[in-house]
C-alpha cells in the first residue's frame, strides 16, 4: 500500500517537475540567455510599449519589402540560426544549437535545436530552413532578399536536408563571414508560405512571394519562432504584439522568455510627438537624437520618472566620419605630402575630438579610432590605442617643420618644398550638419599652424562621387561599421572601388588590384583580408583582422574623427534597460525586458 | 432637372480621363521612380533595383503604364497596386478613409458652424468693436498656418500638464470596443486638429458672410422689408441671410475634396490616422498608382462638390430653378 503511494507520488513530482517545462512549450534544450542581458530579479507579465518613428509597416514579408518598419517589427516575430550577442556582437547558437565546418570549410553543417515549435504549435525543421534559403533569402524576385550575401564568387551557396534536424549548406569556396551573414537570415515557416511562393508553388509567376503576408493577412497565419507573435494591427495607429509561449530562450533560473505579455509599437512618425508621448509616459523606451537630449536629461535630474542612457555605440549607424587625403592628386607637391606619414600625422594632431564632441555633437559621440567598434567584442583590437593621436597643435606644426615645410616668405602660410603654400581643399557634405561643422573647426585649427584649408561645401551625395571618381584633394566622409570585416572589404581592402583615397591600387573597371602601387603595408592589409575572406576558424580571422587595425592606426590612410553615440530614453519603470560595463546600452532586445 | 444630373454625370466622364492624363503625366516628369529611394540604401545592390523595375513595369514607356492602369479601372475596376505595400490600392485607400471623413467633417462643421453666425454679427454689427476684434481674430486663423497652431496647442497642453497629444486616442484605447471613457479620450484627442485645422477655414468664410450680408443689407427689398415694419430679426433672418448665403454654398461644393486631402501637414504633425500622411509617403516614394487613384478621387470629389452645390442652389433659390 504504502509502496504504492510512494510511486503515485513520485510519477505525480516527476509530472509536476515536467509540467511547466512542457506547459510552457519550451524545447528539452532550451537556450540559456546570457546573463550579461539581465540585472535586476525580473517580475513576468505586464505590456512593453515603443514608438514606430520609422512609421506603418509596409508588410509582415520580412524578405518582401525594404521597409525598416517591418524589419523592426518582424525581427520580434522571427528568429535566426546563428544569433548575435546584443552586447558584444559575438556570435552565439540560436535555433541551430550547434554547428561543425568540413576540414576544407566548404561545408557548414547545422544541428537544430530539438523540441523548437513554431508559435502556432508545428514543429520547426529542416524543411523550413531550406524554404526560407531557398525560397525567401536566395530568391532574387523577394525584394528584400539577401541573395548578395550567399553569392560567393559569383556562385550560390546549396543547401542540403541531411534528416529532419540537420541541414548542410555548401560553399563554393571557404568564407569566414559565413556564420555573420547567416545570423541575418531569419526563419519562415514553410507550413504556412509553401504556397504563396514561386518557388514551391509553380502556379505563381515570379515575385508573387512578396505578396505574401501583407499587412491585411489575418495575425494568426503570421508565426514565428521569435520571443512574440502577432496579435493585432490597427492601421496607421498601433502594432500589437503578444508573448510567444513556444519561445526557446529561458533566463537563468530557466524561466521562459520573453518576460512581458504584449509588445506594443505606437506608430508615431513625427519625433516631436513621439518625445511628447514618452514624457506623457505613454511610451516605455524611445531612441532619441542629440537635439532632444539636453531637453530630456534636464528633466531626468529634475526628479523625472524616466532615465537616459548614453551608450558606447554597437550599431553601424550613425557612421562614423574620418579625413581623407588624395594619394593619387595631380600635384606632385602636395603628392609627395598627402603620402608622407608624418604630414597625415600631423593633420590627426590638429584634430581637436573634444571640442568637436562637446560643441558638435552635445557630448553624445566617442572619439572614433578604427573601423571596428570597441564595442565589438569579436574583431577590435585593443592595441591600437597605443597609436591613437591626440589633439596637439605644437606636435603637429613641429612634424611638419620636421618634413621641410615651413612657412619661408613669413606670410602665415607654410610652403612646400617647391615653394607653393601648403593649401588644399577639404571636400564635405554640406546637408548633413555634422561634417559642415567639423570640416570648419578643423579648418580653423589647421589655419593655426600655417596650412590653409579651402571648404568645399556639397551635397553628400556629390561629395561621395568625387570619392568615388578622385576628384579632391581632402575629404571629409563616413562609412558605417559593420560587426565583420569581411562585410566592409570593398572600402578596407586596397585595390578596390571604395578604397578611394588609393585609387591607383585598382585598375580600371575589371577592378583588379595594382600592387605594384600599393606600399607594403597596404599589401599587407590586403592579404590580411584575402585571408580573412577564405578562413573558417574565428580566432584566426582576428588575427587577420588585428593585424589590418594595427596596420591601420599606424599609417592612417584615413584619419577616424568621431562616431555618434546611442542614445535612449527609457522610463524607471522597465528593468533590464541599463549600462553595461563597457558602456554599451543593455535592454533593446525586448525579450529580456520587464515591467516593475 | 433629373435630365440635368445625368448630363453632369456624362460630362464627368472625359473630365475625368483629362485629369487623369494631367496627373500621370506630372507624376512622370519627377526625375527617378519607386526603384530610386533604394540607390542609396546599402541593402539593395543596383542590378536588384533594375529587377525591380522590370517586375513593375516602369521600364515600359509612360503612356503604356497609363494604358495598361486605365484598361484595368476600365475592365476590371482595378485601380492598380501599390508597389510599397503589395496590395491593390483601393483596399488601402478605404482602410483608411473612415478616420480621414470623421475629422475632415468635423473640422469644416466646426469653421461653419464658427464663422457664419460671426459673420452675421459683424455685418449687422458693422464698424463696432466687437466687429473689429472678430475680425481681427479671424486674420490671425487666417494667417497662422494650421500645422504651427496644432504644435503650438499641443505644447500647451503639455506645459499645463495634459497628456492628451498626437492621435486621436491614448494607447490604450486605441484596440478597446466602444466605451464612453473611450469616446471622452477621443474628445480630449480631437479638439486640437478640429480647432486647428478648421480655423483656417474660418477666416475665410467669416469675412465672405459679412461681405455678402452687408451688400444685401444695402438693398432696397431690405430697405422697403424695414419700412414694412418688419420686425428686425425677420429681415435679417429671413431675407437679408438667405441671399447672402447662396455664395457660400458654391463655396462648400469647392470643399468636398478637402474631406480628404485638406489636412496632409497638419496629420502629419499630430499623428493622425487619416489618409493625409499616407498620401505623402506615396508621393514621397512614387508610388504611383496610389498617388494617381487618390488625386482622382480626389478630383472625383471636386465635381460632385459642384454638382451637388448647384443643385442646392437651385433648391435654396427659386430664382435659378426658373432659368
Amino acid at each position: 500500500m504504502q509502496k504504492r503511494l510512494l510511486v503515485v507520488v513520485l510519477s505525480l513530482v516527476a509530472l509536476l517537475a515536467l509540467a511547466p517545462a512542457a506547459l510552457a512549450g519550451l524545447p528539452a534544450n532550451p537556450k540559456v540567455e546570457n546573463e550579461n542581458l539581465f540585472e535586476g530579479t525580473a517580475r513576468p507579465g505586464g505590456e512593453l510599449i515603443l514608438g514606430l518613428t520609422s512609421g506603418s509597416p509596409k508588410s509582415f514579408n520580412y524578405y518582401g519589402v525594404i521597409d525598416s518598419s517591418a524589419y523592426t517589427i518582424m525581427e520580434n516575430i522571427l528568429s535566426p540560426l546563428v544569433d548575435v550577442n546584443p552586447v558584444t556582437q559575438e556570435l552565439e547558437p540560436g535555433l541551430a544549437e550547434k554547428w561543425d565546418f568540413s576540414a576544407d570549410g566548404k561545408t557548414v553543417t547545422f544541428f537544430l535545436r530539438k523540441g523548437v515549435k513554431w508559435s502556432d504549435g508545428k514543429p520547426f525543421t529542416a524543411d523550413d530552413v531550406l524554404f526560407t534559403m531557398q525560397n525567401a533569402v536566395m530568391n532574387p524576385n523577394a525584394e528584400g532578399n539577401e541573395v548578395d550575401r550567399f553569392t560567393i564568387g559569383g556562385k550560390k551557396v546549396e543547401w542540403v536536408k541531411v534528416n529532419a534536424n540537420t541541414v548542410k549548406a555548401i560553399l563554393p569556396a571557404s568564407y569566414g563571414a559565413f556564420l555573420r551573414v547567416v545570423s541575418h537570415a531569419l526563419m519562415l515557416p514553410r507550413h504556412k508560405l509553401a504556397d504563396k511562393a514561386e518557388g514551391t508553388n509553380p502556379a505563381l509567376p515570379p515575385g508573387s512571394f512578396n505578396k505574401a503576408w501583407t499587412t491585411n493577412t489575418n495575425p494568426r497565419e503570421i508565426v514565428g519562432t521569435g520571443p512574440f507573435m502577432l496579435e493585432q494591427y490597427i492601421v496607421d495607429q498601433k502594432v500589437i504584439l503578444k508573448k510567444n509561449p513556444n519561445f526557446w530562450k529561458v533566463d537563468a533560473k530557466r524561466r521562459q522568455l520573453p518576460y512581458v505579455n504584449k509588445l506594443v509599437y505606437l506608430i508615431v512618425q513625427n519625433e516631436q510627438v513621439a518625445m511628447a508621448k514618452f514624457q506623457a509616459g505613454e511610451i516605455d523606451r524611445l531612441k532619441i537624437g542629440g537635439r532632444d537630449y539636453p531637453t530630456i536629461k534636464k528633466e531626468e535630474l529634475k526628479g523625472a520618472p524616466y532615465m537616459v542612457l548614453k551608450g558606447t555605440p554597437v550599431n553601424p549607424t550613425p557612421s562614423p566620419t574620418h579625413l581623407a587625403f588624395n594619394f593619387d592628386i595631380k600635384d606632385e607637391a602636395l603628392r609627395e605630402a598627402f603620402r608622407n606619414l608624418k604630414f597625415r600625422e600631423a593633420m590627426a594632431y590638429a584634430i581637436d575630438r573634444d571640442r568637436i564632441i562637446d560643441q558638435v555633437y552635445n557630448t553624445l559621440a566617442i572619439p572614433s579610432g578604427m573601423p571596428v567598434l570597441p564595442s565589438n567584442k569579436a574583431f577590435f583590437n585593443p592595441e591600437i590605442e597605443k597609436y591613437r593621436i591626440n589633439f596637439d597643435l605644437k606636435k603637429a606644426a613641429a612634424l611638419l617643420d620636421e618634413i621641410g615645410v615651413k612657412d619661408i616668405n613669413n606670410d602665415g602660410v607654410r610652403e612646400l618644398p617647391n615653394g607653393n603654400p601648403l593649401e588644399f581643399t577639404l571636400t564635405a557634405a554640406v546637408d548633413l550638419q555634422d561634417h559642415t561643422d567639423i570640416a570648419t573647426l578643423l579648418k580653423d585649427n589647421l589655419e593655426k599652424i600655417g596650412v590653409k584649408v579651402n571648404l568645399q561645401l556639397v551635397k553628400f551625395s556629390l561629395a561621395f562621387d568625387k570619392a568615388l571618381s578622385g576628384e579632391f584633394e581632402a575629404m571629409l566622409l563616413a562609412f558605417g561599421n559593420q560587426p565583420d570585416p569581411q562585410l566592409r572589404k570593398a572600402i578596407w581592402q586596397p585595390g578596390r572601388p571604395l578604397y578611394y583615397w588609393h585609387l591607383s591600387t585598382m585598375k580600371g573597371k575589371e577592378q583588379i588590384p595594382v600592387f605594384e602601387e600599393m606600399y607594403d603595408w597596404e599589401k599587407k592589409i590586403y592579404e590580411d583580408f584575402e585571408k580573412g575572406e577564405v578562413t573558417m576558424s574565428p580566432a584566426t580571422r582576428k588575427a587577420y583582422y588585428d593585424d589590418w587595425q594595427l596596420e591601420n592606426a599606424r599609417n592612417l590612410p584615413v584619419i577616424f574623427i568621431t562616431k555618434g553615440m546611442d542614445v535612449v530614453a527609457v522610463q524607471k519603470s522597465v528593468g533590464n534597460v541599463f549600462l553595461q560595463k563597457n558602456g554599451v546600452i543593455t535592454g533593446l532586445s525586448n525579450w529580456t525586458v520587464y515591467k516593475k | 432637372m433629373l435630365r440635368y444630373i445625368l448630363q453632369r454625370f456624362l460630362y464627368m466622364i472625359p473630365m475625368m480621363v483629362l485629369i487623369s492624363i494631367i496627373c500621370f503625366a506630372v507624376i512622370k516628369l519627377q526625375p527617378g521612380d519607386f526603384g530610386s529611394q533604394y540607390f542609396n540604401n546599402p541593402r539593395v545592390s543596383p542590378e536588384m533595383v533594375q529587377q525591380l523595375r522590370e517586375r513593375l513595369g516602369l521600364n515600359d514607356p509612360a503612356y503604356i503604364q497609363y494604358l495598361k492602369w486605365a484598361k484595368g479601372i476600365v475592365t476590371r475596376g482595378d485601380f492598380g497596386y501599390s508597389f510599397a505595400y503589395k496590395r491593390p490600392v483601393s483596399d488601402l485607400i478605404w482602410e483608411r478613409m473612415g478616420w480621414t471623413v470623421v475629422v475632415a467633417t468635423l473640422t469644416i462643421v466646426f469653421s461653419w458652424l464658427v464663422a457664419i453666425p460671426i459673420g452675421i454679427y459683424s455685418a449687422t454689427h458693422k464698424y463696432s468693436i466687437m466687429d473689429y476684434l472678430l475680425t481681427f481674430l479671424g486674420f490671425i486663423g487666417l494667417s497662422i498656418p494650421n500645422f504651427f497652431l496644432a504644435l503650438v496647442l499641443m505644447y500647451a497642453v503639455l506645459k499645463a500638464g495634459g497628456t492628451s497629444v498626437g492621435g486621436l486616442f491614448s494607447q490604450n484605447f486605441i484596440e478597446t470596443p466602444w466605451s464612453w471613457a473611450k469616446f471622452v479620450d477621443m474628445l480630449n484627442h480631437l479638439w486640437i486638429p478640429v480647432i486647428s485645422i478648421g480655423l483656417s477655414g474660418t477666416a475665410g468664410l467669416l469675412r465672405q458672410m459679412r461681405g455678402n450680408l452687408l451688400d444685401v443689407l444695402g438693398a432696397q427689398y431690405v430697405v422697403t422689408a424695414r419700412a414694412k415694419g418688419l420686425k428686425e430679426s425677420i429681415v435679417i433672418y429671413k431675407h437679408a441671410v438667405r441671399n447672402a448665403i447662396n455664395p457660400l454654398i458654391s463655396i462648400f461644393g469647392m470643399q468636398l475634396p478637402e474631406v480628404i486631402s485638406g489636412t496632409i501637414i497638419s496629420a502629419i504633425v499630430l499623428n493622425l490616422p487619416t489618409i493625409g500622411p499616407f498620401f505623402y509617403d506615396a508621393l514621397i516614394t512614387q508610388d504611383q498608382y496610389l498617388v494617381m487613384t487618390f488625386l482622382m478621387l480626389s478630383a472625383f470629389m471636386m465635381l460632385i462638390g459642384n454638382l451637388l452645390a448647384d443643385i442646392m442652389l437651385a433648391w435654396a433659390d427659386p430664382r435659378i430653378r426658373y432659368q
